[in-house]
């Protein structure tokens, strides 16, 4: 392939994006204007504090969150209903550009992940690029940063297979980096180091990202419509999810996040969002500017950059290259978290990432926007703990109102319309408004599709639809307080420096195992059972306006256990409920996907692997020895590989040494360090995979006689 | 086959080629096995070829009294796939190195001989010409030719926040927190004189007492 020209970046254009900005977020303060007008006229009613002056100064916040939330599905449905020309694709006449000549990169980076299902992805998303001719322009490239070296065996075999299977071989690429430095973003810059500049674009998946042929190519064309563009990132449905929980926040994001969206996009346009995966980048400008610096100071906060994709995106941005969200272009989707502690799993991670992105709030030359986007960001993580401490006040105020025995309500309001309401009910209408500008972005959600008739179907009717709303929304109520809780933990944690642990959960055969579930969510329990048998003391009345709150920290144990249920899914499905465009008519690549995976289940042994069952593979097997000696081989083609084998002391005495020792002692003997210098030598691997075969059994470890017989029995 | 099996087998009763039955039994084993990790899976050709590396060993086996019968099996196994390598792919065996065993196998695998040509495997040429082409022209490359550059990252002035993340390390910054700590007493005690140890202890009382009340 050629070397892609460099292209000279031409002044973009810039949309007239003030006024937008400012009618936007003016809605969203003008209503927090209001209704924190209203609620401080019933804090003054009951008597200033220094307590209510918290309280009230929480709820502006926390309101502001949920107004801007509304905002962007009040605005998303006006665009949705009326028609926007502020959209990429609308922009230009994009279809009708060539690609001929101009390569891009299709990328996976994968950690340690489920390979069968990281490869079908890739299979499908080949396969649909193929139907459409242009497959020459697409290279793709499994980025491999796994640790785990039967991670590392089995990729290498797996893509080895795949590439048989396709006849791509010199179209799919494997690569596996010798360390992890800089995580995700280090690999990808790895990658680019080293083959960057033959592909004038990239494309960043995950590792359960699926993409559709003509989507990919669309987004080649659109680049090369608009020069100036540096990325465009696609919305990412959520699809094949199977227990309750997956289906649940499935529906959700297929329904709302088209609106949600569309508002992004309002007020952002061509300085819209990175969210790492599903998008397309321009290589060039990237690799300029885009090369992540590490933070001052310590982690959490300091060091390398966590979630690296908002800042790319600034960096972009800072550089006036566009980035947009193409988000009428279907076709991409990515999968999601099948249960709560899964969920909750992620959300920690991404909490400290978002946190973190407080160090770069302030860097110079960054477009307000960007910075916008970064405090959102951060925003989504602070709400837990600043509604947790709204609750706690709101509870302490009323408790020493009540033991203090003063009136509660000591003045009428001063709004006149008020004026003769109790506080009951002056509370009550400032409740029901919370909850309409919570609930609003769903109806107009419901709205929108009733206007439109095949995603109406395609959502099992207008009916259906709505009973999953309801649905959804009773989920969410009851799991918000969890994620209030777990968020404020994660938030309080990264601001004392302390990592959260996480051991990866017990899965039962059909989700979330019990033990796991109460290992998980005792201390939620504990929290909701105490809360409401004081609350319950305190103010019967109060305690049954909290009872959403407090059953789902008490009831979290099921909860979490029969929504990871995907018998549960599945009668929900039965049922036509949380149905989504996907479930109703599968796009031809989640069906060949879906149908790789089912073959998969239904013929792969699933009998737990032996402990170093890869190093055995990669010793004994003469093919799995052959692959993974030759991509060590190549490896050392480049001179940063080369270098960084020969520090690891791959071909060194040493390394033979430990060879010698793994074959009379057995892989325990070794430490994993010195495991993997075995596994990085290609001469001690060919030496090892000869020694194995030849040597009489009383000079092998008893594990190889053990690994040869089992290999023996083994249908290949 | 070159040698008779039977004069390769001759000798006492129990023995064969010198060696006792059992261990020309597990060398069969472990040349099946290896054969078996090939991919050889028809069993009659699985069991050719593994007495013809047998016939080899027992061969060897009056010279060599001191080796048994498995290590002279696995090296003529050894020798055996590396000459046959040697000759589809028209190199020198002579100057066979881990190299050559590494391409042989590997396209064995890419040539798709379990699948394709099995009953090509180890036999003497000639060989078809699309076998030796499927062999010898099919390459491995797990990724493109590299075009190495190298991305480095741009300064990011980090504004305030470099500041605040340098002042923990300013001798004087720690002696102006302990000056405002001390100020922090200063008021907290103004606070408790004045008034304040009052209201904090009515307020205290009262709690104990809602919480006295509550267990009761």
């Amino acid at each position: 392939m050629a070397e892609a020209p460099i292209i000279s970046a031409t002044a973009p254009r810039r949309p007239h994006r003030g006024w937008r900005l400012f009618i936007f977020y003016s809605s969203a303060v003008l209503l927090t204007g209001l209704v924190s007008m209203l609620f401080a006229d019933l804090l003054w009613r009951t008597g200033w504090s220094a307590s209510r002056t918290m309280l009230l100064t929480l709820f502006v916040i926390l309101f502001l969150f949920i107004a801007i939330g509304c905002m962007h599905g009040v605005y998303g449905f006006a665009l949705q209903m009326f028609g926007t020309r502020q959209r990429l694709t609308r922009l230009a006449d994009y279809r009708t550009q060539t690609i001929a000549g101009i390569s891009t990169a299709i990328v996976f980076p994968v950690f340690n992940e489920n390979t069968i299902r990281v490869y079908e992805g890739l299979r499908a998303t080949y396969e649909s690029l193929k139907k459409t001719g242009e497959l020459e322009r697409f290279d793709f490239f499994i980025l491999s940063d796994s640790t785990d070296p039967d991670k590392w065996v089995e990729e290498e075999r797996c893509w080895c297979d795949l590439v048989r299977d396709l006849d791509a071989l010199g179209r799919i690429y494997y690569r596996r980096r010798l360390n992890n430095e800089g995580s995700k973003s280090g690999n990808v810059r790895d990658f680019l180091n080293a083959w960057g500049r033959r592909y004038r674009y990239f494309m960043v998946c995950d590792a359960d990202s699926v993409m559709r042929g003509e989507t990919i190519v669309d987004l080649v064309k659109l680049m090369e419509a608009h020069p100036g563009v540096g990325l465009i990132q696609t919305v990412p449905g959520v699809v094949n999810a199977e227990s309750l929980f997956g289906r649940i926040q499935q529906f959700a994001n297929r329904l709302y996040a088209p609106l949600f969206i569309a508002g992004l996009n309002y007020w952002a346009l061509d300085l819209g969002n990175y969210w790492g995966h599903n998008a397309i980048i321009r290589t060039e400008p990237f690799m300029q500017f885009c090369d992540l610096p590490q933070l001052p100071g310590r982690r959490p906060f300091g060091g390398q950059i966590l979630s690296h994709d908002f800042v790319e995106a600034a960096l972009l941005s800072r550089e006036d290259r566009g980035i947009w969200f193409a988000y009428d272009l279907d076709g991409s989707y990515e999968e999601a978290p099948q249960s709560i502690i899964e969920n909750a799993g992620r959300e920690r991670r991404w909490c400290q990432g978002n946190l973190q992105h407080s160090m770069v709030l302030f860097a110079k030359g960054l477009r307000g926007l960007s910075r916008l986007h970064l405090i959102l960001g951060i925003c989504g993580y602070l709400a837990g703990p600043l509604w947790l401490l709204f609750l706690i006040t709101f509870n302490w105020i009323h408790w020493y109102q009540k033991n203090t025995g003063l009136s509660e309500i000591t003045l009428p309001a001063f709004n006149p319309y008020l004026a003769n309401w109790s506080g009951t009910a002056h509370a009550l209408l400032i409740f029901v408004i919370c909850m309409a500008v919570i609930m609003l972005p769903k109806a107009l959600a419901l709205i929108d599709l009733a206007f439109d008739g095949a995603r109406r179907r395609a959502y099992g009717g207008l009916a259906r639809a709505s009973l999953g709303v309801v649905g959804e929304t009773v989920f969410s109520t009851l799991h918000a307080p969890l994620l209030m809780l777990w968020h404020t933990r994660f938030v309080v944690s990264n601001l004392f420096g302390v990592s959260v642990g996480w051991s990866p959960q017990k899965r039962a055969a059909d989700g979330t195992a019990w033990v796991s579930a109460i290992q998980r969510h005792w201390w939620h329990t504990l929290v909701g059972l105490i809360w409401g048998v004081l609350m319950w003391r305190l103010d019967r009345t109060l305690f049954w306006w909290f009872t959403p709150v407090l059953a789902g920290m008490a009831l979290s144990i099921p909860l979490s256990v029969f929504t990871s249920r995907r018998s549960l899914g599945a009668r929900a499905r039965k049922m036509d409920l949380f149905l989504t465009p996907e479930e109703t008519a599968p796009p031809p690549e989640l069906v060949a996907l879906r149908a790789s995976m089912k073959v998969h289940e239904l013929t792969d042994d699933t009998t737990p692997r032996r402990r170093h069952a890869g190093l055995a593979e990669a010793v004994l097997d003469p093919y799995v020895n052959a692959i993974h000696v030759s991509l060590l081989r190549e490896k050392q083609l480049n001179p940063v590989y080369a270098e960084e084998l020969a520090r690891l002391g791959a071909g060194s005495e040493a390394a033979r040494a430990l060879g010698e020792k793994l074959l009379a002692q057995g892989p325990d003997k070794l430490t994993a360090a010195e495991r993997s210098l075995v596994m990085a030598d290609a001469h001690t691997l060919v030496w090892l995979h000869q020694q194995a075969w030849l040597r009489p059994d009383e000079l092998l470890a008893p594990w190889w006689k053990a690994m040869i017989r089992e290999f023996s029995l083994r249908e290949l | 086959m070159d040698v008779s099996m039977e004069s390769a087998v001759s000798g006492a009763a129990g023995q064969l080629a010198g060696r006792p039955l059992d261990e020309w039994n597990a060398a069969y084993v472990k040349v099946e096995n290896y054969f078996h990790a090939l991919r050889v899976r028809n069993k009659a050709l699985l069991g050719q070829l593994v007495l013809r590396v047998l016939e080899r060993a027992m061969r060897r086996a009056p010279a060599e009294p001191d080796r048994s019968a498995t290590q002279l099996a696995a090296e003529e196994m050894d020798r055996l796939v590396i000459e046959w390598f040697a000759a589809v792919l028209q190199e020198s065996p002579a100057n066979a190195d881990q190299m050559l065993t590494t391409r042989g196998r590997l396209a064995l695998l890419l040539a798709d001989m379990p699948g394709r040509w099995q009953e090509q495997f180890l036999r003497p040429g000639p060989w078809p010409p699309e076998f030796v082409s499927a062999m010898s022209e099919t390459y491995f490359r797990a990724g493109p030719d590299f075009q190495l550059s190298k991305m480095t990252p741009r300064s990011l002035d980090l504004g305030p926040i470099t500041t605040l993340t340098n002042l923990g390390r300013l001798p004087y910054v720690r002696m102006a927190l302990v000056w405002i700590g001390f100020a922090l007493l200063l008021i907290g005690v103004f606070w408790l004189t004045h008034g304040g140890f009052e209201q904090t202890r009515s307020r205290l009382s009262s709690l104990i007492d809602w919480f006295t009340q509550f267990y009761r």
